[in-house]
């Protein structure tokens, strides 16, 4: 890998080496353009990823944050990674595209945000990033018969199988999700070989064979073959600007020294929280006042039951089976939708949602644990709307480094708490028709989106529907903070599709 | 370095690999720290108190329990998850706050320590703590709203640091951990229902079994 020297004034910084980091880094370094990805986590060996999930927690952000509102969000694990490849290192890879008419909610029902462009202007980069990193599916997908996918869909477990079985009860359409893992070895450009899945069931807790399509075996290797260096490591906590109000370059922390970086754009790929935290630290691009509000979850309610079966949920890919007829149902009395998946999972984070959960203690929660290899899941993703309830702000607490720890507040609104009613009633309704037992519901909230939404209007959004500060014209932001709502789809593609575009916007501008 | 015979015999597997088996030996040694951290002795026992009418353990771990209350110390004192309820403080000090929150109550109500109350009369805080009605205004305790919240995080710490044992993860035939070793990455060959790979341990804790008696 090629390094460039603490003096250097690199053409585009790039603090983030996710989603929304990577795709982005690769483009620009493939078009000459010198970059630096500075990770603020470790560079991990896959080989050592381990299934026990107290250890495994090393590669998820463990800064802490405050929760904080009516539905307080549990972080750690499912929402923010660290290390080279970002929150992918951890996540489940079911990679769904988003649904059309969630990029036009509001001219579609008069709520909620439109998107300020169509999901057919974002489709072409949704089929690069599928067809790069590598993607199972079937062969037909029933909400989209033009669709095709590389790869044939991993096996399924017995919670994809019952959930077949449920939707087949109920009369809605199933079939098997998109899933961001290869299930024939390839050899990677620039990074080597991949096995295919070997149905482990740790997705969550890292891949060790490099089935799992994420950015430490996809864009950063294209990025560093192009002469990008990855620099991990380095917690970014000032962004420097000169007299006229641009960006000069940043400084980060390394093993304890603080080191100044300058570069003629910065790109911010940090997630919902740390981006929008990064901004209002330094006082930055919020002339809107728009930095950190809007804060976004995914509605992921779950149910969970037993069945009379040996099922083991932590064999194979964990979230196979999908159906997306809840996308607009005709029952509906809220805006939007939800997709439903099934789920597997590994025992202590299973364990700690019931913990959460429910109230049960005693003989009765020991028993409930008993369940675990009987144990099969239903779960939820459902589009979330901007509301001025939900934010990001800085604590009067400190870290370690002496940046304010993030508060954020969640609450759902109407419309969230009716699509958790109508998603809580199918869900049991389905579990019921195939004889689950010991039925448990779980109000739950996933993901993390807004806290810098992108729009047409200067007043009311942060950046340009290309991800530019409307403020200063060398920061541009590439993540899930750019999103004006959640759309029901897992956010990882639509992260890295808007990251190819706003690549492309910043070599044209 | 052959594992102790009454380590669980999954330790062993090749299907465990190097890192996850060290992990897990490490953490059966836990035990042997006997005195507390990070809570303070008074504190401390009111968890030890709290704990196995929370989450008995004879029926699965029959007569040598885990000391779940040192490995919540423990857990304690090193890295955390990364995050917290905003309305409470940090984890060790609600921790602290609540546990003697419990005791005051215990005083107030029954005129005894919180470790000297009886199965139900505990059993019954751990359903007053869940609907939010038990805690104290005052200075350096928690309110009945805090009490509510950090008990989920009772909850799931007690829940996490029991199922992180290698001997309840054998006692309920969790094959988790023997997802694929070193040198061969083995993974699953089947994720079929009812079919257990001849490395899976088997459930020995009667409840943990699957309940059709057409399957062995």
């Amino acid at each position: 890998m090629k390094t460039y020297a603490e003096t250097e004034i690199l053409d585009v910084i790039v603090i983030g080496s996710g989603a929304g980091g990577a795709p982005l880094a690769a483009r620009l370094a493939q078009a000459g353009k010198s970059v630096l990805v500075l990770e603020a986590g470790p560079s991990f060996s896959p080989s050592r990823y381990t299934s026990d999930e107290i250890e495994a927690r090393e590669i998820y952000w463990l800064h802490e944050r405050l929760s904080g509102g009516r539905n307080p969000q549990p972080f750690g694990g499912n929402n923010s990674g660290t290390g080279v490849g970002g929150s992918l290192l951890h996540y489940g890879a079911f990679l769904p595209r988003p649904h059309a008419g969630d990029f036009r909610l509001h001219t579609e029902t008069g709520r909620s945000v439109d998107w300020p462009f169509s999901y057919e202007e974002l489709l072409p980069y949704i089929e690069e990033v599928e067809a790069f990193i590598g993607v199972s599916g079937p062969s037909n997908y029933p909400w989209d018969p033009t669709r095709r996918y590389a790869y044939a869909p991993p096996p399924a477990n017995p919670a994809a199988m019952k959930m077949r079985e449920a939707c087949d009860a109920v009369g809605i359409r199933h079939a098997d999700g998109p899933t961001a893992l290869i299930t024939r070895d390839f050899n990677q450009p620039h990074f080597g070989t991949r096995k295919a899945c070997a149905n482990c069931g740790a997705c969550h807790q890292g891949c060790r064979n490099g089935a799992k399509s994420g950015a430490d075996n996809t864009w950063l290797p294209l990025a560093v073959a192009h002469g990008a260096e990855i620099r991990s490591g380095c917690h970014v906590h000032t962004i420097e600007t000169n007299q006229a109000g641009r960006v000069t370059g940043v400084v980060y922390t390394r093993n304890g020294e603080n080191v100044r970086q300058r570069c003629e754009r910065l790109v911010l790929s940090a997630g919902a929280v740390e981006t929008a935290r990064l901004l209002l630290h330094n006082e930055l691009a919020n002339s809107s006042g728009q930095v950190g509000e809007n804060y976004m979850t995914h509605i992921s309610t779950q149910i969970w039951g037993e069945i009379d079966e040996e099922v083991r949920p932590n064999r194979g890919y964990p979230s196979l089976t999908i159906t997306e007829d809840m996308m607009r149902p005709k029952d509906a009395d809220f805006a939007g939708g939800y997709l439903i998946q099934s789920l597997g999972m590994m025992p202590i984070t299973w364990a700690s949602n019931i913990a959460r959960g429910s109230k049960r203690r005693g003989a009765d929660l020991v028993r409930t644990l008993a369940g675990y290899n009987r144990s099969i899941g239903m779960g939820i993703h459902g589009d979330c709307m901007p509301s001025p309830e939900n934010r990001v702000v800085l604590s009067d607490e400190k870290d370690a480094l002496g940046l304010p720890k993030p508060l954020i507040t969640h609450s759902y609104g109407p419309n969230e708490l009716a699509m958790h009613a109508h998603a809580s009633r199918l869900l049991t309704r389905m579990w019921e028709a195939i004889g689950a037992k010991d039925l448990r519901l779980l109000d739950r909230a996933a993901h993390m989106m807004g806290t810098a939404r992108m729009g047409t209007e200067s007043g009311s959004a942060v950046v340009t529907p290309y991800g530019q500060s409307f403020d200063i014209d060398n920061l541009w932001i590439s993540d899930h903070s750019t999103f004006p709502s959640a759309t029901a789809a897992n956010p990882a593609l639509t992260i890295m599709a808007l990251s190819l575009r706003t690549a492309d916007a910043m070599l044209k501008n | 370095m052959p594992l102790p015979s009454d380590y669980p015999e999954f330790l062993a597997s090749d299907h465990l690999s190097g890192r996850t088996r060290d992990i897990l030996v490490t953490r059966l040694e836990d035990d042997r720290l006997q005195a507390p951290r990070v809570l303070s002795p008074k504190a401390f026992a009111v968890l030890e108190a709290i704990l196995p009418v929370l989450l008995p353990q004879e029926d699965i771990l029959g007569n040598s329990p885990l000391n779940l209350a040192v490995r919540i110390d423990t857990a304690l004192a090193g890295p955390r998850d990364g995050w917290r309820f905003a309305e409470l403080p940090p984890d060790v000090t609600a921790w602290e706050q609540a546990l003697l929150t419990l005791d005051d109550l215990a005083q107030a109500q029954h005129s005894m320590p919180f470790p000297a109350l009886n199965a139900s009369e505990i059993g019954q805080t751990l359903d007053e703590l869940a609907e939010g009605r038990h805690g104290i205004n005052a200075a350096n305790r928690l309110t009945p709203e805090q009490m509510q919240k950090w008990s989920f995080d009772l909850r799931a710490d007690a829940i996490e640091c029991f199922l992180a044992d290698a001997r309840v993860q054998d006692a309920l035939g969790i094959s988790a951990n023997l997802n694929g070793g070193d040198g061969v990455f083995q993974g699953f060959q089947t994720v079929d229902a009812n079919e257990r790979e001849s490395f899976e341990p088997s459930p020995k804790f009667p409840s943990a079994k699957p309940r059709d008696k057409t399957f062995p």
